[in-house]
């Protein structure tokens, strides 16, 4: 096991380089650069434009500016520093990434926690009414987008008054009680958590539906069922602990998602994030800090499938043999 | 309490007199004084990248900056004119080229420390610097020369230019005066980009403008507070600001900043758009808020064809090649054919449809809100499909083939496309009125929408286009002067031929002479006439057809007073000093 894990991380080395590489080259390839963004101003000059890109480096080839970066990386662990805030990249990203960890669990509660529930109880009812209805709010679900169910939970918050309009704190959070401060916190996460988790339900709620109905047809269940056994106890003891093995895989590969999944409703619901401070770098071709985050996605994807075949290892004996 | 009983004095004293006495404190003009207390929660679309005023270089950070450091004149956003402010007043000599600047004593900064002309000096050293590449540094050097500044006591700043400028009092204002006792240790270490980052502790973030910096929490909020030594006062010799606290929350998307300016968590928003106008203008007394119309926008809309030229050889074209086709380009640079095109646009249907009415048809890029410089003019280029499909008859345009679409002497049909930024709606839309306006002459553009970034760089750079929608953001302050870039054929912003080594036309030629006349101190009267010149040549040349512009109004909750929204920026927060909560009773 501990030679699985030693070899996985491993082959993070080459693949970061990889990831770092190829997102260096796009930057490049796409038209236009940090200092093309400021020539927006009318009263800058081509000299101070061309002043400022050799400042940064930007008027250096691409092989030589990822040299740099690398270089400085692996030596002194340095990310670089943001063009727009004059700040380092790790620093910037630090706090954005809590944010969006945090709002990425709660979605991902959201979504697990009725896509299981509500997947094993069609199953159970197959072709009935409720499970027809399960359907229909399932492909609704699918087929809303983020940015309209998102502002249509916003118009709801603003007409009812009942949750914030936004945010991730009142505004007065500071001189809130302990107590205070989680409840307040947790009111302004239920909004953006549901939007974020409604996206994925759907899906995982059908697949959770039939593997359980792969399972219900098996021998041993027909064999559970013969015995006498109640159809509660058939469903919930014998033939879910088997259906949720592949649910296993999925989780890890949504922990892989997390920081890119919410970023439609950090903006929507202003909620203070990772995937903003990567949109308007990207916007503002802030080439440092683009690079970075884009390294942090990946670092958490590649641990996040790490995770889940830890987990599936956990809960299936047959993988752990192999 | 010495000092306090005596500043309380000398505004009394001033209140009497009317006039600024020797120094000491500076009396805000405000439609009433006010009350302290309260505080007013703006919704900014982002957060501050850096509170360094010189190291900024988007809007979410001046629009902070620019409350916590003063300059040596304050802008009055309703004339339209500088007035006094670190420097209380200021004479030029009779050549212009000398300006010399009388500070007021008693000015602190935040920490208590005088502010004197040591830190003039300091922060002029550090705009100049070489090596940091503030944007402030072409403002700050007229005809590309450095002012040499000098300081012949503590309380005067003198400035020399090697010739008069028009705009040399705005120039020297646009510079924020920094603490040189905290931040010359950090230039002279070579940190000065770094400094008084959004990482700064607030409380070592000494300030000379009226706020200082409270809290900021990245991407949630930036609180300013009072800056207990700023030297304006009001009437009453009271201290200002009046509010505690000044909070801008951020709120990335529109529509949620809208909706949240109405769930009453917002006090004002700088940014409406046009299609929200009516349901806020209705819901006004049920909200508890004023929707203010400030007017025609600084913004001006249009279209211009690509009649760009290869100008240094050794590139792919050879010198004088247009980067456009050469067919297209024929068509383009023909100013009757500009003309037609601009003809065939009907802008009363785009201020319906997609200003909702919230627009001004606008012609030069002095818009209505520039209010000094705009010239009401009978256009020469406005809706007349008839006059349009007569002008392309004559130039030998005809539809030979049937297809509904014109061909030129040559057989071939007259199609460009017209590129836009896709991110802004307002401009696909308009973009979109335009395609179906032209096809109804008989003129095919296919529409297509880039990354803001691929405009910029088909614009600058590589010049790939027939012709685009834009528009430029208003000057401040509101000056053809300053629009230099965009008048002068060598500009980086004479958008249809970028960086003329030399005016390629007359016209261009005599708009270079007329600009140049325009920066020269000369009297207001002498200066609108040259603007007006100006835009005359412009609008002759067809070089752009221009579009509506936009009618801002903006909401705010009418729990305060002394609020006067304005057309120029901050349009909101200009005179926040000011600003206070009504009492109860007035309500």
């Amino acid at each position: 096991m501990r030679t699985y894990v030693l070899r996985r991380l491993l082959q993070l080395v080459p693949l970061l380089l990889a990831v770092v590489a190829l997102t260096f080259l796009l930057l490049k390839l796409a038209p236009g650069d940090y200092v093309t963004t400021l020539a927006e101003n009318p009263q800058v000059s081509t000299a101070t434009l061309e002043a400022m890109r050799h400042r940064f480096g930007l008027d250096r080839p691409w092989t030589v500016q990822l040299g740099l970066y690398l270089r400085n990386v692996l030596l002194r662990l340095d990310f670089g520093e943001s063009f727009s805030r004059h700040q380092p990249v790790l620093e910037v990203l630090r706090g954005g990434m809590l944010h969006t960890l945090l709002l990425a669990l709660a979605g991902a509660l959201v979504s697990w926690g009725l896509a299981i529930p509500l997947g094993a109880w069609a199953a159970a009812h197959r072709n009935r009414a409720g499970d027809r209805a399960l359907s229909v709010f399932a492909f609704l679900g699918l087929s809303v987008p983020e940015m309209l169910s998102g502002l249509l939970l916003l118009l709801f918050a603003a007409h009812t008054g009942g949750f914030p309009v936004g945010g991730m704190r009142s505004l007065d959070w500071e001189v809130l009680p302990p107590a205070g401060k989680v409840l307040d916190l947790l009111w302004h996460l239920a909004l953006p958590a549901l939007v974020v988790g409604l996206v994925p339900l759907a899906g995982r709620m059908r697949q959770m539906r039939a593997n359980l109905l792969d399972v219900l047809h098996l021998d041993y269940v027909t064999t559970a069922r013969a015995k006498g056994l109640d159809e509660r106890t058939v469903v919930m003891k014998h033939a879910l602990r088997n259906a949720l093995n592949p649910m296993i895989t999925l989780f890890g590969y949504t922990l892989g998602s997390l920081l890119s999944g919410s970023l439609v409703a950090e903006i929507i619901f202003a909620w203070p994030g990772l995937g903003r401070v990567t949109y308007e770098a990207i916007l503002a071709r802030d080439q440092y800090l683009v690079v970075g985050s884009v390294l942090m996605a990946a670092l958490l994807l590649v641990l996040g499938n790490l995770v889940a075949d830890l987990l599936l290892a956990a809960a299936d004996p047959r993988i752990r043999d192999d | 309490m010495k000092r306090c009983h005596g500043l309380l004095w000398v505004a009394l004293l001033l209140g009497a007199v009317g006039e600024p006495a020797a120094g000491q404190a500076l009396r805000v003009p405000m439609p009433e004084p006010g009350v302290p207390g309260g505080r007013f929660v703006i919704g900014a679309l982002s957060d501050a990248k850096t509170f360094n005023p010189l190291m900024s270089n988007e809007t979410s950070s001046t629009e902070v900056s620019d409350r916590l450091f003063t300059a040596l004149t304050r802008f009055d956003n309703l004339t339209q004119q500088a007035t006094p402010g670190l420097a209380r007043r200021w004479e030029a000599s009779p050549d212009g080229r000398t300006w010399t600047w009388r500070l007021r004593r008693g000015a602190r900064f935040s920490d208590g420390h005088p502010i004197t002309a040591e830190d003039v000096l300091f922060s002029f050293a550090v705009a100049y610097d070489s090596l940091l590449h503030q944007s402030i540094y072409d403002l700050l050097t007229p005809y590309g020369q450095k002012l040499q500044v000098s300081a012949p006591d503590s309380y005067t700043v003198v400035t020399r230019s090697a010739r008069p400028h028009a705009l040399m009092l705005s120039a020297v204002s646009a510079l924020r005066i920094l603490p040189r006792h905290v931040l010359e240790p950090a230039w002279r270490a070579g940190r000065f980009a770094s400094a008084y980052g959004v990482d700064t502790r607030p409380e070592s973030l000494v300030t000379s403008g009226p706020w200082t910096l409270k809290q900021f929490v990245p991407r949630e909020k930036t609180v300013l507070g009072r800056n207990r030594y700023w030297f304006g006062v009001d009437a009453r010799g009271r201290r200002l600001p009046y509010l505690d606290e000044l909070v801008y929350v951020v709120v990335p998307d529109e529509n949620a900043l809208s909706l949240r300016f109405r769930a009453g968590e917002l006090d004002g928003i700088d940014n409406v758009k046009s299609e929200e106008c009516a349901a806020l203008i209705r819901d006004q007394a049920r909200g508890g808020y004023v929707m203010h119309d400030l007017g025609p926008a600084l913004t001006s809309n249009f279209i211009w064809f690509n009649l760009n030229t290869a100008k240094r050889p050794g590139g792919r074209r050879p010198v004088g090649a247009s980067y456009a086709d050469p067919v297209r380009y024929a068509w383009f640079a023909d100013a009757r054919f500009r003309r037609a095109v601009s003809m065939a646009i009907d802008r009363d249907a785009i201020i319906r449809s997609v200003f909702f009415g919230q627009a001004v048809k606008n012609w030069s890029l002095m818009t209505e809100g520039y209010r000094l410089f705009f010239r009401p003019r009978r256009p020469v280029a406005d809706f007349d499909p008839a006059g349009s499909r007569r002008l392309l008859a004559q130039l030998g345009f005809r539809d030979r083939d049937g297809d509904g679409v014109l061909e030129d002497a040559g057989g071939r049909p007259v199609r460009f496309t017209l590129k836009t930024n896709a991110n802004s709606n307002a401009r696909m839309q308009m973009a979109n009125f335009v395609r179906d306006d032209l096809a109804r002459v008989g003129i095919q553009c296919t529409v297509a929408g880039v990354d803001f970034t691929t405009l910029i760089n088909n614009m600058r750079e590589d010049f790939d286009y027939d012709a685009i929608l834009a528009g430029m953001n208003g000057a401040v302050p509101p000056d053809p002067g300053m629009c230099g870039n965009f008048y002068r054929s060598s500009g980086l912003s004479h958008f249809w031929n970028i960086r003329q080594p030399h005016p390629e036309t007359a016209a261009e030629a005599r708009l270079d002479s007329l600009f140049a006349e325009c920066l020269l101190p000369r009297d207001l009267a002498a200066r609108q006439r040259l603007s007006s010149a100006m835009d005359r040549i412009i609008e002759e040349q067809c070089w752009v057809l221009w579009l509506p512009t936009m009618r801002a109004r903006l909401p705010v909750r009418d729990r305060f007073a002394n609020l006067q929204p304005s057309i120029l920026p901050h349009r909101l927060l200009w005179n926040i000093e000011t600003v206070f909560v009504k009492p109860r009773g007035r309500r």
